[in-house]
């Protein structure tokens, strides 16, 4: 059989799974963002705590990117003993995996405010706190909010991993897939799978564009 | 000693005690125990070479540079130890690169410090609007724009709105002209001359531009290395009696063409020419010139407005009308503008005058050469009253 032979059987398969798949596509989104306001949360907080301390941005850079460097397959697999199966693992490991983008893009934006900006707050008395919820923040967010882009991106992508530890989302019709490669139904199954998680990352990325633009000043 | 009165509830005094600032690994301080009262309602220049510590003195007025050692007071209180930040939202701070809130529109850049201090949102808007008035600019067209859609001319004049919004009895400003380009830069300072006539705050100025220190301030501090004082005094006093070689130096030659910067053309005599208005007969006009000294005639149009130079000769050939004839009246300088701005006007005018006119642009008189050498004669014959009476005093060493 051909590729174009087993596409051909996919509109079928659709057709009779799609809302199967809806509720898979549901459950992976529900993971995602769940992954991700954690995510921004924590990364936030590190990168408000050390933006200021050259050795304190550079350790917290240098450990979130070794979350990145640690294959998915075995990040998973590690928090087994820990946390067992299911969504508890999946989202602390993703957790980790989302840090890297945001803390270092809130780390950049915050850093590359001119100067004169953060002066002029203080010398007209803004507090320490003011300066950074009226001025650093607001201009930082533009930045801040694409690195929390190319995270939700990656973690669309990585939380179809999660099937190995039994998580939720749409690894599970890949990973059956994969199993059963070489006839229709595996095609279909992984094929499938793949072109929700596609479709699903497109239309955050759209969502979190437009909310970007809309929370972004227009004076920036 | 008396205590200077405040002359208004506007202004403040300021007194630095001893004020020293060191940083931790260099052996010399940034600023070496400078002392120096600045009375309430004048504009005072701290001019120095760069690296004298004049930016760090002016920072540690408002803390943003806190001092080593010494006091600072304000209005006789001492605000050494305050709580900055409120320290801050009563002093204006205006710094060269301007640092508006580009996120933020105009009005929300200027109504920052009067939200900080809880005024309600019509009083702020009410604020807004007026400031952008006092610096000139329409409040309708620019209340809603953002600080890069504006000039550079544009966000400085927003720069000093926002520090002046909650009506600060003292201004702080470094080098707020420094990044802008000399003809904006000269129109800026006359602005700001004009708007401390009416508001008449204490202003601390720092700029390294002596030239620039001469034309703004009531007093100038010149500052050496250390932010030690060479000579703080008015301008008149440094420019005619420096103190030592150092000032003598930092004013540069031309001290005397440097004099005419303080002298403006409505406090000297102006002299009146020939004029005549476009619609008037000719022979009428040739008879005025006739009995002038000068060598040529400034047409007014029906509002007093000058319009052409013209000589006898042009005067004599008909046929073409009164505003194609002889040359443009240009070079005109206003009454509040130094005889140095009319002296320059007058050397590119090929009249060799300068028409002063007033806000209209209606004719007042005439700046020429004689002019200037009477306002000349009068500054040499003050410096020398000043030298003689120098003569009966102890001359120190040196």
């Amino acid at each position: 059989m051909t590729f174009l032979d087993y596409i051909s059987g996919v509109p079928a398969y659709l057709e009779r799974e799609w809302s199967d798949l809806l509720e898979l596509t549901f459950e992976h989104l529900l993971v995602v963002l769940v992954t991700i306001v954690l995510a921004t949360v924590i990364a936030l907080g590190l990168g408000l705590a050390t933006y200021r301390n050259q050795s304190g941005a550079r350790a917290v850079l240098t450990v979130t990117g070794t979350f990145l460097t640690v294959p998915s397959f075995a990040l998973f697999g590690l928090f087994i003993p820990i946390f067992g199966l299911g969504a508890v693992p999946t989202v602390v490991a993703l957790v980790l995996y989302a840090l890297l983008p945001i803390a270092r893009n809130t780390i950049t934006g915050l850093r590359s405010i001119d100067p004169a900006v953060v002066e002029s707050a203080q010398g007209m008395g803004l507090s320490r706190r003011q300066r950074l919820l009226r001025v650093e923040l607001p201009l930082a967010w533009p930045i801040i909010m694409t690195g929390v882009r190319v995270s939700t991106l990656m973690i669309v992508g990585i939380a179809a991993i999660a099937a190995i530890v039994n998580g939720p989302g749409l690894g599970g019709p890949i990973f059956q897939g994969l199993s059963a490669i070489g006839t229709q139904r595996g095609f279909n199954l992984a094929f499938s799978g793949t072109l929700f998680v596609a479709v699903l990352a497109l239309l955050l990325d759209g969502v979190l564009g437009m909310l970007s633009k809309l929370t972004t000043s227009k004076g920036l | 000693m008396p205590a200077h009165e405040q002359e208004t509830a506007t202004a403040a005094s300021i007194r630095l005690e001893s004020l020293t600032k060191r940083y931790a690994g260099q052996a010399e301080p940034a600023v070496d125990n400078i002392t120096m009262d600045i009375p309430a309602g004048e504009i005072v220049v701290l001019v120095g070479p760069s690296g004298c510590g004049k930016t760090t003195s002016l920072k540690m007025i408002n803390r943003i540079i806190e001092p080593t050692s010494g006091r600072i007071f304000i209005d006789g209180e001492d605000v050494t130890h305050v709580n900055a930040d409120q320290l801050r939202r009563r002093i204006g701070y205006v710094i060269q690169q301007i640092g508006l809130f580009p996120h933020m529109t105009i009005a929300e850049n200027i109504g920052m410090v009067p939200r900080l201090l809880g005024w309600n949102r019509a009083r702020i808007s009410e604020r807004v609007d007026e400031l952008l008035d006092l610096v000139g600019m329409e409040p309708s067209a620019y209340r809603a724009r953002y600080p890069k859609e504006l000039s550079g001319g544009q966000r400085q004049r927003v720069g000093v709105a926002r520090a002046m919004s909650a009506d600060p009895p003292l201004l702080l400003m470094d080098e707020p002209f420094g990044a802008i380009d000399p003809i904006t830069r000269e129109r800026l300072q006359n602005e700001f001359l004009r708007l401390q006539s009416n508001i008449r705050k204490t202003i601390v100025f720092v700029t390294h531009d002596i030239d620039e220190a001469i034309k703004l301030g009531d007093r100038i501090a010149i500052l050496t290395k250390g932010s030690k004082i060479a000579q703080y005094d008015t301008p008149e006093a440094i420019l005619t009696a420096p103190a030592n070689d150092f000032v003598a130096d930092f004013i540069g030659s031309g001290a005397s063409l440097k004099r005419l910067s303080l002298s403006r053309v409505r406090d000297v005599e102006l002299n009146q020419w020939a004029v005549g208005r476009l619609d008037d007969d000719r022979a009428q006009l040739r008879q005025s010139l006739t009995e002038s000294d000068h060598g040529s005639l400034l047409l007014l149009d029906e509002d007093q407005r000058p319009v052409r130079w013209v000589t006898g000769h042009d005067l004599t050939r008909s046929g073409e009308s009164l505003d194609r004839v002889g040359l443009p009246a240009t070079a005109t300088v206003e009454p509040h503008a130094t005889l140095h701005d009319a002296l320059n006007e007058m050397v590119t005018s090929r009249v060799g005058c300068a028409i002063v006119v007033d806000d209209q642009r209606r004719y007042q008189g005439i700046v020429d050469m004689r002019t200037v050498m009477r306002a000349i004669d009068e500054m040499r014959e003050s410096s020398q009253a000043r030298d003689r009476h120098a003569a009966v005093q102890p001359m120190e060493a040196g």
